[in-house]
């Protein structure tokens, strides 16, 4: 027998589940052809572009956005708790700076293949995890949690600069437009080929998470806790946090920096499933998905051309945030 | 039956020089040590080397016939539960679900919680007397019912010895002598209690055997029958004591 709230939690499971299957096919609707608008579903026996689009452009994007929302949201959800801290996010260790770095640089370079600026993004992302792993091993004072925060400031700070720096020196005409676009985030360039490429690490990474949920609620508590319930703290930390930190390099290499999604879809989904990791973590693949989604369609309908996806995760994010803040009390309990 | 033995136990910390010098002690079966000294004698390094969190310099320790250093950490957790003195609670975890992860030591890495596993907890909860705050979130609690619930996650671990870091401080009197009164009733049913505090009647109440630490080292031990004499109290705390009579410090112990 589970406790009360678990027939709530499995309801309310149901509902952002439910809530992401309508989403997901909307999104499939939504669009410019044959008019900005919704797409008569009926229309498709008749119409072959109207399949084409809907296969070879709106399928691959919606997937690639859910994969993006569910990564997002899910290492959110890890970090958040494996830290025991409420306002880290998936960008979290620097790789997000790190992918942004490494896509910049590639177009500075005047790579135009996609695979070369994802590529150089995915290993500098990895090296930012890499380096704040490493810097938060050398430093001699505080607990892992601590250090790792520190080392992941510093590394992302450090990468931010880099990145300014590509763009001080950046073509104003030909290259920077092309790295300011990449850094604020885009579904548009998904496609089936690009979905292959994305989807085998991102699918490990959840995977990952998923298995080893309840191990993250075990780190959330004081290493000197955790270690007396059986667990190694450190080294099982950092392999969460590997894990979350490579579904994030793969999906920011692909689709750029979208920001908040790993920040504010845990925080809002804790409030009513919990924090412990069981639920809240599978949650917020679920939420992330689904608030990328949406995003996405926004973006993609609201103005003729289409707005940078990051701009309306950002927008909808910190409004999302300060609603939280205002009306209902965050769990910030230290 | 010998469940916890440590003999000529040392601890070092860089800059620090020794923290603990040769330590031994044996803790039995349905027994309770009290460790008391002064800030900074060394109880809660003893206490972390003994639960494996902390390795020592020297001497060895051994749980329930294993060594120590042999085991890993799930395998000390299934034999020995700790309870830090302070805890930092980083959600407001129901309470069923805040005693559940006691059960971490007998539940595989990529596994859940089951029945079983449930039951374990509903039933330590109930062992300290708070079956009915299961729902409740465990940053709602008052104090005193936060450190019965941690007690409770101790007990879902079904370990036969418990290490307990001052588990009276902060508390009022009316929750310091629920928490002596369970730990009295824990060592009836063959418990292995050894706890640090600074609170004479918990001593009193629960243990049957003292241990008074200065500076790292053992500097008396006896029955809590036979209180310590003034000067040794002196020496340990740095403060004169006067001889009184206590009056009936929370429950009488068997």
């Amino acid at each position: 027998m589970k406790s009360q709230g678990a027939g709530k939690g499995i309801r309310f499971s149901l509902l952002i589940g439910g809530a992401l299957a309508a989403g997901f096919c909307l999104y499939l609707l939504v669009g410019r052809y044959p008019r900005a608008g919704l797409l008569n579903p009926f229309s498709l026996g008749q119409d072959e572009i109207a399949v084409r689009v809907l296969l070879s452009l709106r399928l691959p994007r919606a997937l690639g956005a859910v994969l993006l929302g569910a990564v997002l949201g899910g290492s959110g959800a890890v970090f958040q708790t494996i830290f025991g801290n409420p306002l880290v996010d998936a960008g979290f260790l620097g790789v997000s700076q790190g992918a942004a770095f490494g896509a910049a640089l590639a177009l500075l370079a005047g790579a135009s293949s996609f695979y070369a600026v994802a590529g150089l993004s995915f290993i500098f992302a990895l090296a930012a995890l890499w380096i704040s792993l490493s810097l938060s091993k050398a430093f001699t004072f505080g607990g892992q949690v601590l250090r790792l925060l520190l080392a992941g400031l510093a590394v992302s700070a450090f990468f931010s600069a880099l990145l300014g720096a590509v763009k001080y020196a950046a073509d104003p005409l030909s290259q920077l437009p092309d790295i300011v676009f990449w850094t604020m985030g885009s579904l548009a360039p998904m496609s089936w080929q690009r979905l292959r490429f994305v989807l085998p690490p991102s699918l490990v990474s959840l995977i990952v998470l998923l298995l080893l949920r309840w191990r993250a609620t075990l780190l959330s508590l004081d290493d000197s806790v955790s270690f007396s319930l059986g667990l190694r703290p450190e080294t099982e930390r950092a392999l969460l946090a590997v894990a979350a930190a490579v579904g994030v390099a793969t999906v920011t290499a692909v689709c750029g920096v979208v920001s908040w999604v790993g920040l504010v879809v845990p925080q809002v989904l804790r409030l009513r499933s919990g924090a412990d990791g069981r639920s809240a973590i599978p949650l917020s693949m679920a939420g992330g998905a689904l608030f990328v989604l949406v995003s996405d369609g926004i973006a993609r309908v609201l103005f003729a051309g289409e707005l940078p996806l990051g701009i309306v995760t950002s927008i909808l994010g910190a409004l999302s945030f300060a609603l939280l803040l205002t009306r209902r009390k965050m769990e910030l309990l230290r | 039956m010998i469940r916890l033995e440590a003999e000529a136990v040392s601890f070092s910390r860089s800059g620090r020089g020794e923290l603990l010098s040769r330590i031994s002690l044996s803790l039995g079966a349905g027994k309770s040590i009290a460790i008391l000294g002064a800030n900074g004698a060394g109880k809660t390094s003893l206490l972390s080397v003994l639960a494996g969190r902390l390795k020592p310099s020297g001497g060895k320790i051994w749980i329930e016939g294993a060594e120590l250093s042999a085991l890993s950490p799930r395998e000390i957790a299934r034999k020995l539960a700790f309870l830090p003195q302070i805890e930092r609670l980083p959600f407001n975890y129901p309470v069923l679900d805040f005693v559940l992860l006691g059960r971490a030591p007998h539940i595989p890495a990529l596994s859940l919680p089951g029945k079983n596993d449930y039951q374990a907890a509903r039933k330590a909860l109930a062992e300290v007397g708070i079956a009915d705050l299961e729902d409740r979130g465990a940053a709602t609690l008052s104090g005193g019912e936060f450190q019965l619930v941690r007690i409770a996650r101790c007990l879902a671990q079904e370990a036969e010895i418990l290490l307990l870091d001052e588990p009276t401080s902060l508390l009022d009197p009316a929750h310091a002598a629920l928490v002596a009164e369970q730990l009295s009733s824990l060592a009836k049913h063959g418990k292995a209690i050894l706890f640090t505090t600074h609170d004479i009647g918990l001593v009193h109440s629960v243990a049957d055997w003292a241990v008074l630490l200065h500076q790292g080292s053992v500097l008396a031990s006896g029955p809590t029958e036979h209180p310590f004499d003034l000067a040794t109290l002196k020496k340990a705390f740095g403060a004169e004591f006067t001889l009184q009579s206590l009056p009936s410090a929370y429950s009488q112990k068997s």
